[in-house]
């Protein structure tokens, strides 16, 4: 009972995170000056054909929601209005049937570039994470197992310099290194490989993968290891650690199976909080790098104001996220016995 | 109007005392004077850019196709742009920007996260939940992304890129500032300001901001570097205001103009350099302020112990060779010898925290370890146990125990020793007791670590056994610590203790924290466990009460050494050292309810402070001159009764 | 009828137990003070003797008015102050002032001891100009025994020893010349040698001052020797209370019995039969029906599991309720 009460509550709670995503995106792109439908209509490229096919799709001729007419809160509407009839609703059920617009420049669903291209920013996150955290936890571990050395200071420095370097900035350098290595300095596949073995084609593409991921990899580290290590302080010098000692347990079997599982609590939390901020890095190499992801979508969206690419790729990676974080909370859960019971 | 100016003065002469207390303290933080350094100079370069620079960035230049990405010369030491530009002048200039961007955004940020972390944490309730519910979600959606969106759909102006990275900025500082205000607001003298009658205003002023400020400050520090880099990323993306020039936007005109076809390396070296030069000055200042404002020890249980050493105790060893041991008694179990500790820190003399103590310890004997807290009672015990902490070094004596001397022993020869032949119950169970792992599974884990055959049902059966023998029902073994109340942990701690039926077992004030009622229930168990297998006990505890009831022998320590040492009845009715008697008196005694309490006067001696001499005689009532010139040698008084105080030479059994 | 100084009627302290979430909307209740009534003199030091959950700290709070009453009434100085409004309370605070458990955490870190002392002064605004606003501050510290104060004024807590710091917080209290002190476990933190100091030091306050003092403590041992009376709470009650000297020598209530027997005696020839009670004390918010000790009591009897017993008077104002009280003489 109370572990279904848990689990409702925290689905309950990404669900309405969600909803103000979404009701976060409706307003966004209708308030700001550069909204999308009007910006849409007004679009010199389209025909008036089109532009009415916009009015209809974004419900435009419809008032924003029940009691409000316009964007304006203070000219109140009638709220008799059947609510599936009002612009707010006409865009959430336009979602849910997976409808996002069109693009501008390709002229393409929306949904359908970002569909495509979801796979692989979860591809260099996942890659990149996953990467991150086993490196940034084992020179933790070194870290704060050896505090006041050499070795302690030196993990410190690099992870601190790592911290501070700017994401695409990183990924400029290595391009520019990694051209001169022979590396591919952008795309996800060189093209035409379609017809060789499926085994040449991986190899092309983690061939592509290896500089976006070595940028990621070096600037999330920095943060894992810096967390691992004071986390790692906290928990060595608790008094169960000692007890621990004073049972027999030589300083690896410590180590493992006492102070691993405590220390990484922490980071757990921290992974789930931080995977807004690996956006932020996904962005920036993706755009570097060109790898067609969700970050180079967006990229591409701002610079040719492409806006409902925009619109469609920033919800998207908002509920990615959302999801992400609800199953690393679930996780802790898991892990941590003293959340449930509680 | 006097007075006002008077008490402003006062107020400014404190904060200016208190931060050049800060400030002798943080100068010899190497990690964050180098960062204060590094933003120093960038600070410098941006405020004096129009005298730094060679050339006017902001001028527009007629630059023809030769001029462009010219590699560094004399001329322009950093090369030229895609425009034609010096890069030394726009990054000097970029400087500016970057850093106005950063701090004018960060200010935003901290002090919206600073004010609704403080009203969360504060006023609690519906008006924490909902703020801290809104927090949660800003938190969760990816920021970058929606300061993508919110610019490219607003102008890309330098006041909007401020706003936007302000405005989307503070979740962090007001999660952070709403659990150290609640953290700050559970303290006892919150509730002392409470009680004697200050308002919520006055709380938030002088009780929660000083104590949430440090906390803020290096929150703020970070802030800074963020808004920094998020500043460079947004330009960098195309989103930077294209009048004024900053590091992200030279990055992206240098990216998107061809940069890298051309080879032009100094037009992306120079402006990331800056951005990595005031992000890293940001980031080791504030770890430095971080280590300033919130010092830990980074000490733990598992850095190398330090190496044993003999005879470096600072005193001469006191004790003489004991005579005429009774032969008919119960073996010695243990029998430690001159045993000293000091501790061990930087640029200050070693700490003597326990000096030459030794007692013996038979098969079936329970003997009391008393005193006061700072003693070295615990020092004493894991030092026993070589379980020291880091800067805990043995510097002298030995240990014996069936036969071994301990302090011979290598690290893993040690680990067989542990637990098998001296276990420990700790004083507090809940901190001793793995919080992840179950109550069976951390008994069972001692059991296999020394006897590894033991394992399936067998194991499983062994593990009820213990528990049972503590009083515990078995069904209780897959529970966490957590689920168990203050009394079964440390009956667990007990029958965890026993698992591998050791000879010795150290009870490190087992009852302390629990209530009287479930004290008599523990210690009534150890009694009747001790009777049962046969076990020795060494009891420390600073309650005589209890040490009167259970125990065969006493050891009092004062200030690290031993005062007193015999056997119960000795101690309690014909204790010799001045320390045990005026102990005794300051106890209270149901049985006399009338007796005005004594008490000493004066506090127990600091470790690192000690006095000459004796280090009971600042506090003794019948100190005399060579109390305060010499410390007296333990001496010998009746058959097992020890006592170090010049008083009873006189009557000492030991040959001078 | 003798006119109190303090006289608390059935007062109640419920707790709401866990959150109010949205699968459980029938609310439990903690029963932290459960029906206490007490009498307090002028000059009179009552001793609350209990262990942890019987409710005593509760009771302080709730008559320092730092918590809500739920029930019952208190009178202070011949006023009802059970809901005091805002500005009445903050009057109170000058008359009833308290001492904390922990002299660590009950001192800002960041404050001198000038700055704590004189907080409460500048809190109700009662001093007028520097020299009288140190002389009082000065007062009190001495008072308090931390003389000469002057060497103390410009200290931080961390710079001081345990003794020392619970002095700086009776200083705290005694500045604003307080006519009851309540004292929570005043001792309990501090080493045994320096325990008798303190308590001395409350007991010649009450002396020169005639100040009412209610020591909440766990230990019948310390309290033994300066309390007029003693009151024993189990469960958010007070099960027995009376003189000193007469619940020491001639306890009523089982509970008071069996606390009575574990307080170790420093004295190995003394060495006693001690009444262990098993278990631990029942969690206050399914409180036992009946007499609310019966589950551990040694000497319950069927009445016991379905009645509650009320008070009865054992001797010269020494009540206890237990139905078996005063049976056996």
């Amino acid at each position: 009972m109370k572990r279904f009460r848990f689990l409702a509550g925290k689905l309950g709670w990404a669900a309405f995170t969600i909803l103000f995503v979404l009701v976060l995106n409706f307003f966004l792109f209708r308030v700001l000056p550069g909204d999308p439908a009007r910006a849409g209509v007004h679009d010199p490229r389209l025909k008036k054909d089109a532009i009415e096919a916009i009015r209809v799709r974004f419900g435009l001729d419809k008032p924003v929601i029940n009691c409000f007419e316009s964007l304006n809160p203070l000219k109140f509407g009638s709220c008799s209005v059947n609510p599936l009839e009002t612009q707010f609703f006409i865009y959430v059920g336009n979602l849910f049937k997976g409808e996002m617009g069109i693009s501008y420049h390709t002229n393409r669903p929306v949904s359908e570039i970002l569909a495509e291209r979801l796979w692989n920013t979860i591809l260099l996150i996942g890659a990149g994470q996953i990467l991150s955290i086993i490196i940034g936890v084992l020179f933790g571990l070194f870290a704060a197992w050896k505090a006041r050395t050499s070795i302690d200071y030196g993990a410190l420095i690099v992870s601190l310099v790592a911290w501070s370097l700017p994401t695409f900035w990183l990924g400029i350098i290595l391009l520019f290194w990694g051209s001169n290595q022979g590396l591919p300095i952008g795309g996800k596949a060189t093209p035409g490989l379609s017809s060789y073995p499926l085994l040449v084609q991986w190899g092309d593409i983690a061939r592509h993968m290896f500089l976006p991921t070595l940028t990621y990899t070096i600037v999330y580290m920095g943060e894992y290891m810096l967390i691992m290590r004071s986390s790692l302080l906290d928990v060595l010098s608790e008094d169960y650690i000692l007890t621990a000692k004073a049972k027999g347990l030589n300083t690896f079997q410590v180590l493992k199976d006492h102070a691993l599982k405590n220390a990484m609590l922490p980071l757990v939390t921290v992974i789930a909080i931080n995977l807004g901020f690996t956006v932020a890095g996904a962005v920036q190499i993706e755009s570097v790098f060109s790898w067609p992801g969700l970050g180079l979508a967006i990229y591409e969206a701002v610079n040719r104001r492409d806006f409902p690419v925009l619109q469609g790729a920033f919800l998207l990676i908002a509920v990615a996220v959302i999801l992400a974080n609800l199953i690393a909370e679930l996780m802790y859960s898991y892990l941590d016995p003293r959340v449930q019971t509680e | 109007m006097e007075a006002a100016s008077t008490k402003t003065t006062e107020a400014q002469r404190q904060l200016a005392a208190r931060f050049l207390d800060f400030w002798r303290v943080f100068r010899r933080n190497r990690m964050g004077l180098v960062g204060l350094a590094m933003l120093a100079v960038i600070v410098i370069v941006a405020v004096f850019a129009e005298v730094l620079a060679p050339y006017d960035a902001t001028a527009p230049v007629d630059a023809t196709a030769a001029d462009v990405y010219r590699p560094p010369s004399a001329a322009h030491w950093l090369g030229t742009d895609d425009a034609g530009q010096d890069v030394f002048s726009n990054f000097i200039f970029g400087a500016r920007v970057s850093l106005i961007v950063g701090f004018f955004a960060a200010f935003i940020s901290v002090f919206i996260g600073g004010v609704l972390g403080i009203a969360a944490g504060f006023y609690g309730g519906r008006v924490e939940n909902f703020l801290m519910r809104f927090t949660d979600v800003m938190l969760v959606i990816p920021d970058l992304p929606l300061m993508v969106v919110i610019v490219a759909l607003t102008k890309p102006s330098l006041l909007n890129i401020i706003f936007v990275i302000g405005l989307l900025g503070w979740t962090t500082t007001a999660r952070i500032v709403r659990s150290q205000t609640l953290a700050v607001k559970s303290r006892k003298f919150v509730l002392r300001a409470r009680a004697i009658g200050a308002g919520n205003g006055h709380i938030i002023r002088h009780h929660i901001l000083p104590l949430v400020m440090p906390i803020l400050v290096v929150n703020a520090v970070l802030v800074v570097s963020l808004a920094i880099l998020n500043e460079s990323t947004l330009s960098f993306l195309g989103l930077g205001d294209p009048t004024a020039l900053s590091w992200g936007q030279m990055l992206n005109y240098a990216f998107g103009r061809g940069a890298m076809s051309t080879g032009a390396w100094w037009a992306l070296v120079a402006p990331g350099f800056g951005i990595v030069w005031v992000v890293l000055g940001l980031t080791l200042f504030g770890h430095g302020l971080e280590q300033v404002l919130n010092p830990r020890l980074e000490a733990h249980h598992l850095m190398k112990p330090r190496p044993i050493v003999r005879h470096e105790a600072t005193g001469k060893p006191l004790l003489h060779e004991r005579r005429g041991r009774v032969p008919d008694e119960a073996p010695i179990l243990v029998e430690v010898k001159n045993l000293s500790i000091s501790y061990i820190s930087d640029g200050k003399p070693p700490a003597r925290a326990v000096e030459n103590v030794s007692f013996t310890l038979r098969e079936g004997e329970l003997m009391g370890l008393v005193g006061e807290s700072g003693c070295g009672k615990t020092t004493l015990m894991l030092g026993l146990l070589r379980l020291l902490p880091a800067a805990g070094q043995i510097v002298d004596g030995e240990v014996w125990f069936s036969g071994r001397e301990l302090t011979a022993l290598t690290e893993t020869e040690m680990e067989d020793v542990r637990w098998k032949g001296i276990s420990i119950i700790f004083q507090g169970a809940m901190n001793a007791l793995n919080p992840v792992r179950t109550v069976g599974d951390q008994i069972a884990e001692a059991i296999v670590k020394h006897n590894p055959l033991m394992k399936g049902a067998a194991l499983e059966a062994r593990v009820s056994e213990l528990l049972d023998l503590v009083g515990i029902s078995p069904e209780h073994k897959n529970h966490f610590p957590h689920q168990y109340s203050g009394g079964m942990r440390q009956r667990a701690m007990i029958a965890m203790a026993l698992a591998c039926n050791p000879q010795v077992v150290i009870a490190d004030e087992p009852t302390t924290a629990l209530d009287v009622m479930i004290q008599a229930q523990v210690l009534e168990l150890l009694d009747s466990l001790r009777k049962k297998l046969g076990l020795s006990i060494i009891f420390v505890t600073h309650d005589l009460g209890v040490v009167a009831e259970m125990c065969d022998s006493v050891l009092v320590m004062y200030g690290g050494v031993t005062a007193e040492y015999s056997d119960v009845d000795t101690v309690y009715n014909l204790a010799k050292h001045p320390y045990t008697q005026e102990l005794l008196k300051a106890f209270p005694d149901l049985t006399h309810p009338e007796k005005r309490l004594a008490s000493i006067p004066g506090y127990p001696p600091r470790l690192d402070d000690l006095p000459a001499g004796c280090r009971f005689a600042p506090r003794c009532p019948v100190a005399f001159e060579r109390c305060r010139v010499e410390a007296p040698a333990i001496h010998q008084l009746g058959e097992k009764h020890f006592a170090s105080c010049h008083l009873v030479e006189e009557n000492s059994l030991t040959t001078k | 009828m003798q006119d109190y100084f303090l006289e608390v009627q059935r007062l109640k302290k419920y707790f709401a137990a866990g959150r109010p979430g949205f699968f459980n909307r029938a609310r439990e209740h903690v029963h932290a003070v459960d029906g206490v009534d007490l009498q307090l003199k002028r000059g009179e030091v009552i001793a609350m003797v209990g262990e942890s959950g019987c409710g005593k700290s509760t009771l302080a709070l709730t008559l320092m008015g730092l918590e809500e009453p739920t029930e019952g009434r208190i009178v202070f100085e011949a006023k009802e102050i059970t809901h005091a409004s805002e500005h009445d309370r903050k009057l109170l605070r000058q008359r009833i002032q308290m001492v904390f458990q922990d002299p660590y955490e009950s001192l800002n870190p960041t404050q001198t001891i000038e700055e704590i002392v004189a907080e409460p002064l500048d809190v109700h605004g009662l001093t007028h100009g520097k020299a009288e606003r140190e002389a009082r501050v000065v007062k009190a510290l001495e008072d308090a025994g931390l003389k000469p104060a002057s060497t103390y004024l410009p200290r931080f807590p961390h710079q001081l020893s345990g003794g020392q710091r619970q002095r700086v917080v009776i200083a705290g209290a005694l500045v604003l010349e307080p006519h009851l002190l309540i004292a929570d476990e005043p001792v309990s933190m501090l080493d045994v040698s320096i325990r008798a100091e303190i308590l001395n030091l409350l007991a010649d306050l009450r002396q020169t001052r005639q100040i009412s003092i209610i020591l909440i403590t766990h230990d019948l041992g310390t309290c033994g020797y300066f309390a007029d009376r003693i009151a024993v709470m189990y469960l958010g009650r007070i099960v027995e209370i009376g003189p000193t000297g007469e619940v020491l020598s001639n306890p009523q209530h089982p509970y008071t019995k069996a606390l009575l027997s574990v307080v170790p005696v420093p004295n190995p020839r003394l060495r006693r039969q001690r009444l262990i009670l098993q278990g631990e004390t029942p969690n206050p918010i399914h409180l036992p029906s009946g007499c609310r000790f019966h589950p551990r009591c040694p000497i319950a009897v069927e009445r016991c599991r379905a009645e509650d017993p009320a008070y009865v008077t054992v001797g010269q104002s020494h009540l206890a309720a237990c139905w078996e009280a005063g049976k056996q003489a």
